[in-house]
């Protein structure tokens, strides 16, 4: 893992648990960046849109987007319209991270600018494999400046 | 006025009576007509002859008395010849006078009458012509001067002249009726006519109105079709919104049912993987016998656990398949169906080529006999449904014999297709029949795996085309799949789609 840049990883994940095993997955892929969750929708646009809802707050900053489509307050997709329509948060990578495998989500997910589409598999081994590879995925990533 | 079909028959058969009675009514009035015209026309010629009969005679009795009168003036055998010949003929004149008289009473006296008089006249005019001959002219013109013959005369020509007025009026009278006779026969024929006329233009009406109640019967049942089509129209639209939401239902709830089974799975991993570690240090750890709370420890974590954690796995796995189940059945609703021009023997023939290997192993055999060329439906819909029935021929052979399945295809009236997929394998119970049909059903012996929704998936695909699925079976003889589809999917479609 290229520690030179310290990527912060924000999850938004309703389900405690999924948050849990997502985290304990990435974990023992080896990445070891900071992870800030997110329960709901509104706590995290907060968080990545600052108060004022500009922004502002995350210019020069290194984000990356683990989303979860269905939340309480909002769907998954209208985080990632924002994310991806506002220039300081837009080249930060979103990873879609659900249990649709609908084509027609997928491909709208993709349209509005996500950068990973995963499928949440019930089974856990396949789940567990998918995390770790999207920890790898993190590890050759560059996450470009956002200045 | 609304004719139904009983009025108008007895309308136009009131109608066609009428115009027979006034038919009828103007043949036998012209029958009776023609008798009365030829009774008047034979009193027309009785009349003429009396009065031939009567001038005739009173010429003749004229002739004889000038040639009489000349003779006794001048004694001139010459002047009696018309004399000489009327006279033979009077008789006879008489007596026709008598015959052509002879029917009326009336006359029978005044004739007498006339005969003593003819009688009289004669025999007078014959004595003075005699004595006249031997020369006694003196006493012959005494005889006439006694001027009874002149009263005689007389008397004869008044009868005559009455005679012939009589039978003049008579003719006259006659001429009358005749006219009268042909007056009616006209009448009549245009009375008639009328009434023919009448019950034509009645009969006419009749049909006419009669006709256009039935153009506007036919009409209303148009009407009603038409509502009834945009109805059915409707209720099609109503059904396929409804099926929809079930499915998005399916959809949604086979979601948030995943979500916890995620979390379900993945502790359960992550229990296996702490129970592991926690059962390799107490197989590690020497066994001390004293300590039961050690021994009890140490079979949870050896024995327990690790079983409560396979029963957990098997449990989530088994759900896990009914959700995967339900979602594919929701999303294959979901999928957009094309219609598009399908080769039924291809289709046929590349399912067959699927299973052949299993088939073929078992010394099996597939036959097909499909007389049905083109379908216009979902081929990939088509594909899976036949895909399925012969994956289940295969699936529920009966070991004991080797496989035979038959697949036919024909046409049936309305434009429909029956596809039947014959098999020998085990049968299905009467119970059944409609059982294997719905989601997580399934019949006979459990020796296959399965979630059971096979049927229940061809059922929704073979629904979704318009078409309805059925079954006979034998319990232990084998099963006929019955797959009856619309040749053309698209008006199906199309409606569901309005």
């Amino acid at each position: 893992m290229n520690n030179a840049r310290p990527v912060t990883i924000v999850m938004v994940e309703d389900d405690e648990g999924h948050a849990r095993l997502i985290e304990k997955n990435i974990r023992r892929a080896g990445v070891a960046n900071e992870i800030v969750p997110f329960t709901n929708g509104t706590d995290a646009l907060a968080y990545l849109m600052g108060p004022d809802g500009s922004g502002l707050v995350n210019k020069g900053r290194q984000l990356l987007v683990l989303l979860d489509l269905n939340l309480p307050d909002m769907t998954g997709i209208d985080i990632l319209e924002k994310v991806k329509s506002n220039e300081h948060t837009k080249r930060s990578p979103v990873v879609v991270l659900t249990t649709t495998d609908d084509q027609r989500e997928i491909q709208r997910c993709y349209d509005l600018g996500a950068n990973v589409y995963i499928t949440k598999p019930v089974d856990y081994d396949g789940f567990a494999n998918a995390i770790k590879q999207l920890g790898l995925f993190f590890s050759v990533m560059q996450i470009p400046e956002t200045e | 006025m609304p004719i139904t079909s009983k009025t108008f028959v007895r309308s136009t058969a009131l109608l066609l009576l009428v115009g027979l009675l006034a038919l009828i009514g103007i043949v036998g009035t012209n029958i009776w007509l023609a008798d009365r015209s030829q009774v008047y026309l034979d009193e027309v010629i009785e009349a003429r002859i009396a009065r031939r009969a009567a001038v005739d005679l009173r010429a003749s009795l004229l002739d004889m008395e000038s040639g009489q009168r000349g003779y006794l003036l001048t004694l001139d055998e010459s002047y009696l010849d018309p004399y000489e010949e009327a006279r033979p003929i009077v008789l006879a004149q008489i007596d026709a006078l008598n015959d052509v008289l002879a029917p009326y009473e009336v006359a029978a006296e005044p004739l007498q009458q006339l005969e003593a008089d003819v009688a009289f006249k004669v025999d007078e005019m014959d004595q003075t012509i005699a004595q006249a001959r031997t020369g006694n002219v003196t006493d012959a013109v005494a005889r006439v001067l006694t001027d009874q013959g002149q009263q005689a005369m007389g008397r004869i020509m008044a009868f005559i002249d009455g005679l012939i007025e009589a039978v003049d009026e008579r003719l006259i009278e006659g001429v009358g009726n005749q006219r009268s006779t042909g007056e009616a026969l006209r009448m009549v024929a245009i009375v008639g006519g009328l009434i023919i006329l009448m019950v034509v233009a009645g009969a006419i009406w009749a049909v006419l109105n009669y006709t256009q109640e039935l153009a506007n019967a036919r009409r209303a049942v148009e009407q009603a079709n038409t509502s009834l089509e945009e109805r059915v129209r409707e209720r099609t639209a109503d059904l396929g919104k409804a099926n929809e939401e079930i499915q998005r239902f399916a959809y949604i709830v086979t979601h948030d049912l995943r979500a916890p089974l995620v979390n379900i799975m993945g502790f359960t991993a992550e229990l296996e993987n702490s129970v592991e570690e926690v059962r390799a240090y107490m197989e590690g750890q020497e066994a001390s016998a004293d300590d039961p709370v050690a021994s009890q420890a140490r079979l949870a974590a050896t024995e327990d656990l690790p079983e409560a954690i396979t029963f957990i796995r098997a449990a989530t796995r088994k759900m896990d398949g009914l959700i995967n189940a339900i979602l594919k059945i929701s999303r294959e609703g979901r999928r957009q169906l094309k219609p598009e021009p399908v080769e039924l023997a291809e289709v046929v023939e590349t399912s067959a080529n699927a299973v052949h290997h299993q088939v073929a192993d078992g010394d099996g055999t597939i036959e097909t006999d499909i007389r049905v060329g083109q379908l216009i439906t979902d081929r990939l819909s088509l594909e899976q449904i036949l895909g399925n029935m012969l994956d289940n021929a295969v699936k529920y052979r009966e070991p004991e014999r080797p496989l035979r399945v038959e697949i036919r295809a024909r046409h049936v009236p309305g434009n429909r297709v029956v596809i039947e997929v014959e098999d020998n394998g085990r049968g299905i119970a009467d119970s059944d029949h409609e059982r294997v049909f719905e989601l997580f059903r399934r019949s006979g012996s459990q020796n296959n795996p399965g979630e059971g929704i096979g049927l229940a998936h061809v059922r929704t695909m073979v629904r979704s085309l318009g078409g309805d699925v059925t079954l006979t079976s034998q319990l232990g003889e084998g099963t006929t799949f019955i797959i009856n589809l619309p040749r053309d999917s698209r008006g199906f479609l199309g409606r569901l789609g309005a």
